[in-house]
């Protein structure tokens, strides 16, 4: 047997009005970016915190680095570093402060504390701003420090919940650096959630997709968005035999309109426009315009879910909505 | 998880409630204004009426171990809901995601409770000395009122941790932290002795722990009648450990 990172086997929560997480398994490889893809309520956070023995699983099994979850809580604490989804920095306290606590819980010997503190501000550029309050800083260096917190222990698995809602792009961008960073140079295992696809696509070796506490579907984002078929490829031309030539050259028609326009389905869409463009030119076809659609991780959701995963969430919305789902089961 | 390990985690977790406390000490001298309205209105006040039987010392030396333990619980009793607001921030789910057992972490702040209030008392005793309430200050007694406040503030601090996870928003705590307050304090010997009571009352502060802070606290400050210190201490010790306990075992609930 390879060593899993993680191995869930039919990890179900019940809470009284609510089936949060329903018989989901999977297993993530050591060294691996997973990510958990689906909307608000979806079951992703309460998956994560069961596997950081938060909470406990109303069933199933479920496995750290070969260490029960259900039997070794604390082992499987000792290996992991959590940045939850909300802010988890003490703004009372100073950056340096609040990693030292870390180190301290962790049980970082006091011999190497002072220099693997050093370490990890370096690493995250905080270092200039470690000597103050928390509550001055920006919501990205937060999450800096947020992850500083936990790189103090030098986690085998690091669990990243919603790494970069409510972040600018600028510091999206650099979290996602900082995690592909995380893995080459840590050799960190990193386990995310999101409902953001593009992070899940930028970012993501494979993901799982969540809807409604249920595992839907798994794999690497380019071989999700194979199932869901080709690139739609779509030509405007004015020439009147245009259907009849596409036809003729063997090009599938998804729809056509009245102005001229053709969607063909295709693969590998990017390769084929310049043979295209030719081969339509020599048997006297003018195209005008040509665009290119390649399948998203939303035409996945929509084809495994039947429903439309709604983007462009913000880090209040998905607060308000956790809220609700805590009413709900308190 | 070695008892070494196990007493560093506590000790931590009552380290950094102290820094923040040290970051901002605006907030002793903020809850010495309602010590501060009961000694000098309310004392002075009824030192005139000489209403109240208090065994041949002032009213004012009387209710002043009173005045001082309820500062203490008034501190104390609101831990509870610091507790549902770092639950809300997320700063609680990531301390439990951390190898620290979950009774470290009700003992590290129940014990940073006990350690805050004796600032809190000492921003008491100050006041006390200001008006001139004569109390024996002697080292022995100073550090025995110590030892009392910082079980005082364990056990209504993890009083209110226990209730933290059952009442689980900040709006009911707030509530809950009022309403047990004052009837601690009116149900206990603090301004004025059991002995006046009726029956009934006598009996709920007969179990009420805060008696037997103020007795004891009036016994080393006051009184320097010792002979019920033991059984004080007893009691306090007893009630802290249950209230712990308590607070340790609902605390695993405060989450899912």
């Amino acid at each position: 047997m390879t060593d899993r990172a993680v191995v869930v086997e039919g990890l179900t929560k019940i809470y009284p009005r609510v089936k949060a997480v329903d018989e989901v398994s999977f297993t993530v490889d050591e060294g691996e970016i997973f990510g958990l893809l689906g909307p608000n309520g979806a079951g992703k956070t309460t998956t994560v915190r069961m596997l950081l023995t938060l909470i406990k699983p109303t069933s199933g099994r479920m496995s750290v680095f070969g260490i029960d979850g259900l039997t070794h809580p604390e082992k499987v604490r000792q290996m992991a570093g959590y940045v939850p989804q909300d802010v988890s920095v003490d703004g009372e306290l100073t950056g340096y402060e609040n990693i030292l606590m870390y180190s301290k819980l962790y049980g970082v010997p006091g011999k190497e504390r002072g220099r693997r503190i050093k370490d990890v501000l370096g690493y995250l550029d905080l270092q200039d701003r470690a000597d103050d309050m928390v509550s001055t800083y920006s919501g990205g260096m937060m999450r800096r420090l947020e992850i500083a917190q936990t790189l103090v222990n030098r986690p085998r698995i690091l669990f990243l919940d919603e790494p970069s809602i409510g972040l600018d792009p600028a510091a999206q961008r650099a979290i996602w650096e900082l995690v592909n960073r995380l893995r080459d140079e840590f050799g960190a295992t990193i386990f995310l959630t999101t409902h953001d696809m593009n992070e899940a696509d930028t970012l993501c070796d494979r993901i799982g997709i969540m809807d409604k506490g249920r595992l839907v579907i798994i794999g690497q984002p380019s071989q999700l968005k194979a199932t869901v078929g080709g690139d739609v490829l779509t030509i405007n031309s004015k020439t009147p035999d245009c259907v009849n030539k596409l036809k003729e050259l063997g090009y599938s028609i998804v729809s056509e309109s009245l102005g001229g326009q053709f969607d063909l389905l295709v693969s590998n869409g990017e390769a084929l426009i310049p043979h295209l463009l030719e081969s339509l030119k020599a048997v006297g076809v003018e195209v005008e315009a040509v665009s290119l659609k390649k399948p998203t991780l939303g035409d996945v959701f929509l084809k495994y879910t039947g429903a439309r995963m709604e983007g462009g969430e913000t880090w209040i919305e998905a607060r308000r909505a956790r809220r609700t789902f805590r009413r709900l089961t308190g | 998880m070695n008892l070494k390990r196990y007493l560093s985690s506590v000790l931590t977790l009552t380290e950094f409630e102290l820094r923040k406390l040290r970051h901002d000490s605006s907030q002793i001298w903020l809850r010495s204004v309602q010590p501060a309205l009961w000694l000098i209105v309310f004392g002075e006040v009824f030192s005139k009426i000489r209403a109240i039987p208090t065994g041949g010392v002032s009213y004012l030396q009387f209710m002043t171990p009173g005045v001082l333990a309820q500062s203490v619980m008034f501190v104390a009793i609101f831990y509870g809901i610091t507790v549902v607001w770092e639950r809300d921030l997320g700063l609680l789910n990531k301390l439990l995601s951390t190898p620290a057992p979950r009774s470290t972490i009700v003992l590290g702040k129940a014990l940073s409770a006990g350690v805050r209030g004796i600032f809190q008392a000492i921003a008491v005793l100050i006041l006390a000395l200001i008006i001139r309430v004569n109390m024996s200050l002697t080292p022995l007694s100073v550090l025995g009122v110590f030892v009392i406040i910082i079980l005082l503030g364990m056990s209504f601090s993890s009083l209110s941790m226990a209730l933290a996870p059952v009442f689980r928003t900040r709006e009911r705590m707030m509530g809950i932290g009022q309403a047990i307050t004052m009837p601690l304090f009116f149900a206990s010997n603090a301004i004025y002795p059991v002995s006046l009571m009726p029956d009934w009352l006598k009996t709920i502060a007969i179990m009420n722990p805060l008696s037997y802070a103020v007795d004891a606290m009036r016994g080393l400050l006051i009184t320097g009648d010792l002979s019920a210190l033991p059984i004080d201490i007893l009691a306090i010790t007893i009630a802290t450990t249950v209230l712990v306990v308590l607070a340790s075992l609902s605390f695993r609930k405060i989450i899912s």
